[in-house]
């Protein structure tokens, strides 16, 4: 029993082709939903983690410890103007912050998140639609460097444009690593089920979790991870002390807010995933009806050791880091292809 | 000839500590000229002096390097004092020497925390504001405020040292080479910063020396100068204390003068508390109704060694109860100018990395 | 003289880590923030910050307005009977441009005129100066 049954058998009435049409679009909202509560919980959590490792005490004024402090940036950027800078190229600069922030919740939608209670399972496109979620969520967050290279070029600012000429270079050398440390765990997967293209598939098919299989994999998914979300050390492209805010430079108001959440909303993603493709995601040692509290608990560690990267690294150069990317990154997700390769063909795992 | 694009990076940036403005040519990431524009600070202190008392110059020093302002107000003195003829008394240049050394301790934890920031680091800055604040608390308890300070007088200091003040002190120098060691372990042990650090910004020994680069830049670049080693003034000949020095000339050796700094500073605070010796914490000479009709004559150059560098205060007195002329050497302007040369052919991420190593205080270098 | 020793090159990935698990030990640590309205600050004997006039002990000597570095204390004639102060002059002081330098204090030949604990003396932009009599009274009974 999953939701999306559920919701079918809720909107029974209306005939066989609404119902399942309604059903999906309820449980997208629902997602939707849940998705942007996540992001505004990830902001109060980063303000109060980072707050307590510096010593500091955090929001605390509004709400009880300061919940609601979100919520109150939330209206107090929805309030304020959005300046438009003069000279800039219209449409791309209006479009940029949408794009972005529309490629982060579609990639949410796509992820399986387990099951729940009496809820059943938590999924929309994956049990029951597509069978390849892993190249629609691939695809998906391929759309968001696009919001950044639009907003640096249109904005007509120098940073803006340096920030989003660093955001490319970042991009083209961290992708390839990614996609092919995705592709030993699709190829692994794939001696075992159909659907090798299907994350829930590759989820709950496995026998051990992958990052243990395959420790090079996760170490360059991971990094790619963090260079994807870009925050330190891997945030050339907004760095604060050389390019102001980068890309970002000439935004302000809801339009600024969508980049910031944007920025955790890539966090929360990239532990999401991290989790699902290498640790077992919603596989837990109790009954499986708790697949979304293992998940989310799993995400939760993934983005707190994220923030703890965060707040102690300092930020690597450009240039080193599209080394990284080339000359250690992509040889490593190699040698891990080669390997896990060699563990599904010769070992039979 | 291909065309470069201009780039302002200040005043209003985040990693121009101040209101520094850099203008520079950049041929992609690759900063082929830069230029630094001062002067948005300027508050013209040094004229402001010839039209105020020589006691009351002090709280215009104090403003000049905010940071570290116990080392700019005896700087000032060591040049006042010998115009006005007047000599603190022992106890109150052993008190100046510890004040001058906590002064430093400050001065380079901002720097630290500050330098942190320009390469991203965001932690470090608030431990090295937290332990600044301690220092700051016992500025507080011996003078009354925290970092315009205004404690020393000519002819001592205003307010003598107590027992539970020396017993603070001495707490805090217990307390603290841990703490500094965390942070120092912070920076140094990440590797990232070092590959951000190392060779980045080579300043060889004679351009420091053609510049007039003074300071831990100085020292990093292999020149062992200390004035308080080479020309030793109030009662640094009689505390022990090395010079660090290094031969690398780039961030890394000037961050590392910079941390051994600390420690040596913590040194020299443990041994001065214990050798403050009994006695009047001023001059009679120059009670305290007196202090606007002291009449100086003559002119004088003293050179102290500040956080920064080498900070010289140029006194021309025409024997009334102002001065005629006051000049001060800023260490910070010195060293500010050889970053064209440092940051030429460089990237940006790098030369915001150069700029934080030199350790700017807008304060200081537009007066 | 001592030379600066160059710190062992780290461990790449190591030495991160350990930078991370010093970071996070710190959530462990009190926090150092003190919350302003709520909890006071234990204020030093020595802290300055309000200036406090006796009225009785001004002798109208005008060192206080000479020795201000920025000109906050002007001198103001106050019909009030003090045999000590004959010419009937006391200092009046603008809190907006007074740096508590406290040269004042360290000036004044009888004490008169010295620097208090209160720092809670906010108030509007028309109101700064504070009149002679004004100094002498507490900070809640002045006219806001």
């Amino acid at each position: 029993m999953s939701l999306y049954s559920r919701l079918v058998g809720l909107f029974s009435p209306l005939g066989n082709l609404p119902s399942e049409a309604l059903s999906y679009i309820a449980e997208s909202l629902i997602m939707i939903i849940i998705a942007t509560l996540g992001l505004a919980f990830m902001i109060y959590l980063f303000r109060k983690f980072m707050a307590r490792l510096q010593l500091r005490i955090g929001p605390n004024r509004v709400g009880k410890f300061g919940l609601l402090q979100v919520v109150a940036d939330g209206l107090k950027l929805a309030g304020k103007e959005s300046i438009f800078p003069k000279g800039r190229d219209d449409l791309p600069y209006r479009v940029a912050p949408l794009i972005g922030m529309v490629g982060l919740i579609l990639a949410f939608a796509v992820l399986p998140y387990g099951s729940l209670f009496w809820v059943g399972t938590v999924t929309i496109f994956d049990a029951s639609g597509t069978s390849v979620s892993v190249i629609l969520l691939f695809a998906i967050i391929a759309i968001m460097p696009i919001g950044e290279v639009l907003a640096g070029i249109s904005s007509r600012n120098k940073y803006a444009l340096l920030g989003s000429l660093r955001s490319i270079a970042k991009d083209v050398s961290f992708e390839v690593p990614m996609m092919i440390s995705v592709l030993a765990v699709v190829m692994m997967a794939s001696a075992r089920t159909a659907y090798p293209l299907s994350i829930n598939s590759i989820v709950t098919t496995e026998i051990l979790p992958y990052g243990i299989l395959e420790p090079l994999g996760i170490f360059v998914f991971m990094v790619s991870m963090v260079a994807r979300a870009s925050y330190t050390p891997f945030d050339m492209g907004e760095s604060d002390s050389e390019l102001i805010t980068g890309y970002s430079t000439e935004y302000s108001g809801m339009r600024f807010a969508m980049f910031y959440m944007g920025l955790f909303g890539s966090i929360l993603l990239g532990s999401f995933m991290v989790s699902l493709f290498y640790l077992g995601g919603f596989n837990g040692p109790l009954d499986s009806s708790l697949g979304v509290v293992w998940l989310v608990i799993k995400a939760l560690i993934l983005v707190l050791i994220s923030f703890t990267i965060w707040l102690s690294m300092p930020r690597i150069r450009i240039d080193k880091f599209v080394n990284l990317g080339w000359k250690y990154l992509l040889p490593l997700s190699m040698i891990n292809l080669i390997l896990s390769g060699i563990l599904t063909l010769g070992m039979g795992w | 000839m291909s065309e470069f694009v201009e780039l302002n990076f200040g005043p209003q940036h985040p990693s121009t500590h101040g209101v520094l403005r850099l203008k520079a040519k950049l041929d992609g990431e690759i900063i082929r000229e830069l230029e630094p524009v001062i002067g948005y600070l300027h508050r013209d202190a040094e004229k402001l002096c010839e039209l105020t008392f020589y006691a009351d110059n002090l709280i215009l020093f104090d403003r000049m390097d905010y940071v570290g302002s116990m080392l700019m107000e005896s700087g000032y003195l060591e040049a006042a004092e010998k115009i006005l003829s007047i000599d603190p008394p022992e106890r109150a240049q052993w008190i100046r020497v510890v004040m001058n050394e906590l002064s430093r301790i400050a001065a380079h934890l901002v720097w630290a925390g500050a330098f942190g920031l320009d390469l991203g680091m965001l932690t470090p800055f608030f431990y090295c504001f937290a332990e600044r604040d301690k220092i700051l608390d016992i500025f507080t308890e011996i003078c009354g405020t925290r970092q315009e300070t205004n404690y020393m007088s000519i002819g001592g200091v205003y307010q003598d040292i107590t027992p539970e003040i020396m017993d603070h002190i001495l707490e805090f120098t217990e307390t603290f080479p841990k703490r500094l060691e965390e942070i120092y372990k912070l920076f140094v042990k990440n590797d990232v910063f070092i590959s951000r650090n190392k060779g980045i910004g080579v300043l060889d020994r004679e351009t420091a020396i053609d510049y007039g680069v003074t300071g831990p830049m100085l020292r990093a670049s292999g020149v062992n100068y200390d004035v308080r080693k080479a020309k030793p003034y109030l009662v640094y000949d009689k505390v022990n204390f090395e010079v660090p020095v290094s031969y690398k000339g780039d961030n890394l050796a000037r961050f590392l003068v910079r941390f051994e700094e600390l420690r040596q500073s913590v040194k020299i605070v443990r041994e001065a508390v214990k050798k403050i010796p009994d006695g009047p914490h001023f001059n009679p000479k120059a009670k305290k109704p007196m202090m606007i009709r002291l009449r100086g004559d003559g002119e004088y150059y003293a050179r102290t060694e500040s956080a920064k560098g080498e900070f010289g205060v140029y006194i021309v007195g025409d024997g009334g109860v102002k001065p005629y002329r006051v000049r001060v050497r800023s260490p910070t302007f010195k060293n500010l100018s050889v970053l064209p040369v440092l940051a030429k052919d460089q990237m940006i991420a790098d030369m915001v990395a150069i700029s934080g190593t030199l350790d700017l205080v807008f304060g200081e270098i537009d007066r | 003289m001592i030379e600066v020793k160059e710190p062992r090159r780290p461990i790449p990935i190591v030495g991160s880590i350990s930078g991370m698990v010093n970071v996070a030990r710190h959530l462990f640590r009190k926090p150092v923030t003190v919350q302003y309205p709520e909890e006071k600050p234990i204020l030093p004997q020595r802290f300055r910050a309000r200036i406090f006039l006796r009225l009785d002990d001004c002798v109208g000597c005008t060192l206080c307005e000479q020795v201000c570095p920025n000109n906050s204390i002007t001198m103001q004639l106050v019909d009030r009977e003090n045999p000590r102060n004959k010419r009937k002059i006391y200092p009046d002081v603008n809190f907006g441009t007074c740096t508590v330098c406290r040269n004042c204090e360290e000036i004044c030949p009888t004490d008169a005129i010295y620097l208090t604990h209160v720092f809670e003396t906010s108030r509007t932009r028309n109101s700064f100066t504070y009149s002679p009599q004004e100094l002498a009274l507490q900070e809640n009974e002045v006219k806001k």
